[in-house]
């Protein structure tokens, strides 16, 4: 059951990224991963990926908000909707108010790690 | 010689805090430096002049004294104005005025700019170095518990970090495998090995959520949030908390009450972390409370603040606990099974977010009798306007 559309994960943590790939496997979308920010910029330089699913939290790159930030002011890569996946559950989380900050907004959604299946294949059914 | 430096000069005793110290004296009169200045090296300090306010300001950074002398009375720049700046160039130097017109009111003036102590001219060389030995040890006080606060700050990040990386990330991706057996995408299951897979993710999801709080508390920068507060209607907020809870207090047969005037004046805060403070509270007197029990919660004003009262006729508190409860993972029943599941950062949070706000928290409790937690805020515009780092010495 093949859709056709093709899905980029950027996640340093390969188990999380690879039980992400799992579920999307499951419903058919062709998968790209790359273990950091600096991989996925590589990713994106030859590739059009439908959608983008991001670690915010990741060690290597200074963080994932300002990855989104660059893919969301880049011409060539704004329209690819991006959600940000992340483990931070900030009750305070300044970051993910939606009316309150600038870097969340840029990304078209929020999925707290660890996601229900469900809730993943439905956002990106929305977005895609 | 007055009577407070008569016993130490009759000891002659030695000044341990003075040998190889940095001394500054700022003084126009050059009798007077050159005094302090023999004095205090006869003891191995290591002493330099300045002849005026401007001279001993640009070198305060070239220098870098432990401690300065600065006379009140000098042409150009006043002693009472170089007090000031040293307090904001370098708020940890320790500073004694040297005051030849000693009154009561010029010391308290200068001990309010800043100053530690004060010597009256002319005074003896014992005086100048029993003034300044004691000058001294403070500074060695203030040096000591910024290394620890430092050394504090390091170990609570290396702590973040390792909570974050080590704990939290394989958790998620733990409980993220386990979501995929549940939601049927790695094969047929067993219905046992099923409910035993469904216990699981439920029991690291707990652990999440704890290690989530804790890092929420652990990073949480109480001057970040203020720069986002918008004013904010209280009653709105504690209203929309009661609401929230009605089903889970309903279920225990806990009845709350709510009482909130209307045209209540706007706090400055954010909706999210009141929303936070209320939850815990309120959450709290459902969990700790009786069947048939009650919760009134009651915003009110009170002079310039705006207030709000959790009241419940629940557990109580004892009274050696009550002083500890807003600790870090403290708990009352303490016991690894205690009937009442908890974290114990409850309440530590609530405490965060009410002082990030430039509120208090103030808590009356009997055991057996039920518990009260009042929370105040100044209301907009009575926010006292400090400046950040003033506010972040109080909050930390």
């Amino acid at each position: 059951m093949k859709n056709g559309k093709t899905i980029l994960i950027i996640d340093d943590d390969e188990d999380f990224a690879s039980a992400l790939r799992k579920i999307l496997a499951t419903a058919g979308y062709h998968i790209l991963t790359a273990g950091d920010a600096k991989e996925g910029m590589n990713v994106l330089e030859t590739t059009h990926p439908d959608l983008i699913l991001l670690d915010v939290m990741m060690e290597q790159y200074d963080d994932g908000f300002t990855m989104c930030s660059a893919i969301k002011h880049d011409d060539r890569l704004k329209d690819i909707p991006v959600i940000i996946v992340t483990a931070v559950t900030e009750v305070t989380g300044l970051k993910f108010d939606p009316a309150t900050d600038g870097e969340y907004l840029e990304a078209e959604a929020l999925l707290r790690k660890p996601i229900k299946p469900d809730e993943l294949l439905g956002k990106i059914a929305e977005l895609i | 010689m007055n009577d407070r430096l008569k016993d130490a000069a009759g000891k002659r005793e030695k000044f341990p805090f003075l040998e190889g110290s940095r001394v500054l004296v700022v003084d126009d009169d050059d009798m007077i430096r050159d005094a302090c200045s023999l004095s205090l090296s006869k003891e191995g300090c290591v002493v330099e002049t300045a002849e005026d306010g401007e001279t001993g300001l640009a070198m305060l950074e070239a220098f870098n004294p432990d401690l300065v002398l600065v006379d009140l009375k000098m042409p150009g720049m006043s002693g009472l104005e170089v007090l000031e700046e040293i307090q904001k160039r370098a708020p940890d130097v320790v500073s004694i005025v040297l005051t030849g017109f000693a009154t009561i009111a010029i010391a308290v003036d200068a001990m309010k700019k800043g100053a530690y102590d004060f010597v009256t001219k002319p005074s003896t060389p014992d005086e100048i170095r029993i003034i300044v030995a004691r000058g001294l040890e403070k500074r060695r006080l203030i040096m000591e518990s910024k290394a620890l606060k430092i050394a504090q700050e390091k170990i609570r990040r290396n702590m973040i970090s390792l909570v974050s990386h080590e704990l939290r990330a394989p958790l998620a991706a733990t409980v993220q495998f386990l979501e995929i057996i549940i939601g049927g995408m790695a094969g047929k299951v067993s219905e046992e090995a099923m409910e035993m897979i469904g216990r699981s993710s439920q029991r690291l999801r707990e652990m999440l959520d704890l290690v989530g709080r804790w890092l929420n508390l652990a990073t949480f920068d109480p001057l970040r949030i203020a720069d986002y507060f918008k004013p904010v209607d209280l009653s709105d907020i504690v209203g929309e908390c009661v609401k929230a809870m009605g089903h889970v207090a309903g279920e225990k047969g806990i009845e709350i009450i709510l009482e909130r005037p209307e045209n209540l004046h706007t706090m400055e805060g954010s909706r999210e972390a009141l929303q936070e403070v209320f939850n815990n509270l309120i959450g709290n007197a459902i969990k700790y409370n009786r069947e048939g029990g009650w919760v009134k919660v009651r915003v009110f004003e009170d002079g310039d603040d705006i207030c709000a009262e959790v009241r419940d006729n629940g557990k109580g508190i004892a009274e050696e606990h009550i002083s500890r409860i807003f600790d870090e993972f403290y708990r009352v029943d303490g016991r690894r099974n205690a009937p009442i599941k908890g974290s114990g950062l409850g309440l530590s949070i609530v405490q965060t977010l009410v002082k990030a706000h430039w509120g208090t928290v103030a808590v009356e409790s009997e055991l057996g009798k039920g518990s009260s937690f009042t929370v105040r805020f100044p209301r907009e515009g009575k926010v006292p306007r400090a400046s950040k780092s003033a506010r972040r010495s109080l909050l930390t």
